[in-house]
């Protein structure tokens, strides 16, 4: 069974249909990266599929539940995290505080009003092994919104590993970064993820990371699956090439 | 450890009032004080979850009217009466909650206003109960439980205010610092990224809501039997700008700064009054220059000039060091 399946997922704006009629699987253990042009329709799936925007048609299902229409809070308590295109963090707090709050969202003492000395003890161990993760241990202290853009993007991803989810969903992870910068963060990614145990749906327009990361892609293309396969079978795609890849080999 | 030397120094400090204040101007320390409650409440929701509540008087105004109500009609002893009118006020504040957190920014102000308008307004309807515009007088003191007669007296009523006023800044310091606290936090910052991180952000503002309501009401609650009556001017909207005023002057998000605030608008109006008219206006640009010269308030003055003091005797000069501990 895969662990995400979108069956005939649509979004509509108007006129403007920006999801059209995805379907799409995939299996637990995967990487998958989606790509295509600017308004291809990537980030409103994620929008769908994370209960951000409501599908016009068309149901996900997650570990054979459906997930289409529910809130976003409940969608994440489910086991998804996300990272979004624009930064998402929050400003004031220090680094490991963004990351703590994360890794309290699933915890059962989340609610605890007075004292819950256990659960910030619990979620501040996971918060520092996160940060560890991304080699962000020596900004812990640092406010978020003094990192640099680089460092921000990896924090958001460690605030979504921190969650310990099943299913990790990377809104362009290297969006606005410098050629070393991508460099860095992919290599990092890329440790992060050698871990195995995750399943991670990656959002992306650098193809030199989609091609790094992935092990299945899905191809957009104005809100449709044009492709979708492995690295090799998506490069051949003769649709593919005309769309989007032109010019890349 | 610095701030149990703190806190113990303040409840000394406090216990010590009654024996060098002259009778008259214990009536408005006790006032003051049930003001440092009403406005640390109202931090709760502009400090930490960046609700500005523009109807706050709602509180005081519930937690007045039931301990008045609940004092003239089943005479019980006075600290059970305060306890029930902060459980029947939150309970009231349940439903204005979950209509008020359904919305955001200015929407949340005005319903917050009209809730408390709407109370204002039923004052009036319901003449009967609540003596419309005559208010509620000869509102008693009953001795008790046990007999204890201490809060019949102005000086017991003070230790009464006092603990109340530790008690619920205690409460209150613990919930900003639980799990639940934390989440508040993430709410103020982005609230869209605490709801994609899993927190069901309403259900938690709803929350602190019902307990900023009811740490408000307490202030009310106190304050009625105090003063012996109990009338329409304390759901006036204009003790929701005053106490917004106290907030943002005192050092929002601080608790203890609000507190301050609270205390020392109520002396500044009490001296003044005495000198001039015009106090008003003295209040107001008090609070022009706070916001204009002194965003953080009186607490965030405080706090930085002690760090300023205590960072050439420190550790060493780290900057991450000095911008996490005023954070």
């Amino acid at each position: 069974m895969p662990l995400l399946e979108c069956i005939r997922l649509t979004r509509r704006f108007g006129a403007l249909i920006a999801v059209d009629n995805v379907n799409m699987a995939v299996e637990p253990g995967e990487i998958r990266a989606v790509i295509g042009p600017n308004g291809a329709g990537k980030s409103t799936l994620f929008n769908v599929i994370t209960g951000v925007l409501k599908p016009t048609d068309g149901e996900a299902f997650f570990n054979g539940e459906r997930i289409s229409g529910l809130p976003v809070h409940e969608v994440a308590q489910r086991g998804i995290a996300r990272t979004f295109q624009l930064t998402h963090l929050f400003p004031q707090l220090t680094a490991r505080e963004n990351v703590r709050i994360a890794a309290q969202a699933r915890l059962e003492g989340r609610w605890a009003m007075l004292g819950g000395g256990k659960v910030l003890a619990q979620s501040r161990r996971r918060a520092d092994e996160a940060l560890e993760q991304l080699r962000l241990t020596r900004f812990s202290d640092t406010p978020a919104r003094n990192l640099s853009h680089g460092d921000q993007r990896l924090l958001e991803v460690a605030m979504a590993v921190a969650q310990a989810p099943i299913l990790l969903m990377l809104d362009e992870p290297t969006q606005g970064l410098s050629i070393e910068e991508t460099e860095r963060a992919v290599d990092i990614l890329r440790q992060m993820l050698a871990g195995g145990g995750l399943t991670v749906i990656l959002v992306e327009h650098d193809m030199e990371v989609v091609f790094k990361l992935a092990e299945k892609i899905t191809v957009l293309h104005r809100g449709q699956v044009i492709a979708d396969g492995t690295p090799d079978e998506v490069k051949a795609d003769a649709q593919v090439q005309s769309a989007y890849l032109g010019g890349f080999e | 450890m610095r701030f149990a030397y703190g806190l113990a120094i303040a409840v000394v400090g406090a216990c010590l009032v009654p024996l060098v204040s002259p009778n008259y101007m214990l009536t408005i320390i006790i006032e003051a004080l049930i003001w440092g409650i009403f406005a640390m409440s109202l931090d709760l929701l502009v400090g930490y979850t960046r609700l500005y509540s523009f109807g706050h008087v709602a509180a005081y105004g519930l937690g007045a009217y039931s301990s008045a109500l609940l004092l003239l009609h089943f005479h019980m002893p006075l600290p059970f009466a305060i306890i029930l009118a902060v459980v029947i006020s939150s309970l009231i504040a349940t439903p204005i909650a979950w209509v008020c957190t359904r919305t955001h920014g200015v929407s949340f102000a005005m319903l917050t206003l009209a809730f408390a308008q709407l109370g204002y307004a039923m004052l009036y309807r319901f003449k009967e109960f609540t003596g419309g515009s005559n208010g509620l007088a000869g509102i008693p003191r009953p001795a008790g439980p046990f007999g204890i007669e201490l809060f019949q007296h102005k000086v017991g009523y003070f230790y009464l205010v006092v603990f109340c006023l530790f008690g619920s800044y205690l409460l209150c310091r613990s919930l900003v610092n639980s799990p639940f606290g934390s989440v508040l936090a993430g709410i103020r910052e982005n609230e869209a990224k605490t709801r994609a991180l899993g927190y069901n952000t309403r259900a938690y503002k709803r929350a602190i809501v019902i307990a900023s309501y009811g740490f408000g009401s307490l202030a009310g609650a106190l304050y009625a039997p105090f003063a012996g009556f109990a009338s329409p001017e304390l759901f006036f909207w204009l003790i929701s700008g005053k106490v917004l005023i106290m907030v943002i002057v005192g050092g929002a998000g601080t608790l203890i700064g609000p507190i301050i605030g609270g205390i020392f608008f109520i002396f500044l109006e009490n001296q003044l009054a005495e000198i001039t008219d015009l106090w008003p206006l003295i209040f107001g640009s008090v609070f022009i220059a706070f916001v204009m010269l002194a965003p953080q308030g009186i607490w965030g003055l405080v706090t930085s000039t002690l760090n300023r003091r205590r960072a050439p005797a420190g550790a060493g000069p780290d900057p991450e060091d000095v911008s996490g501990a005023s954070a």
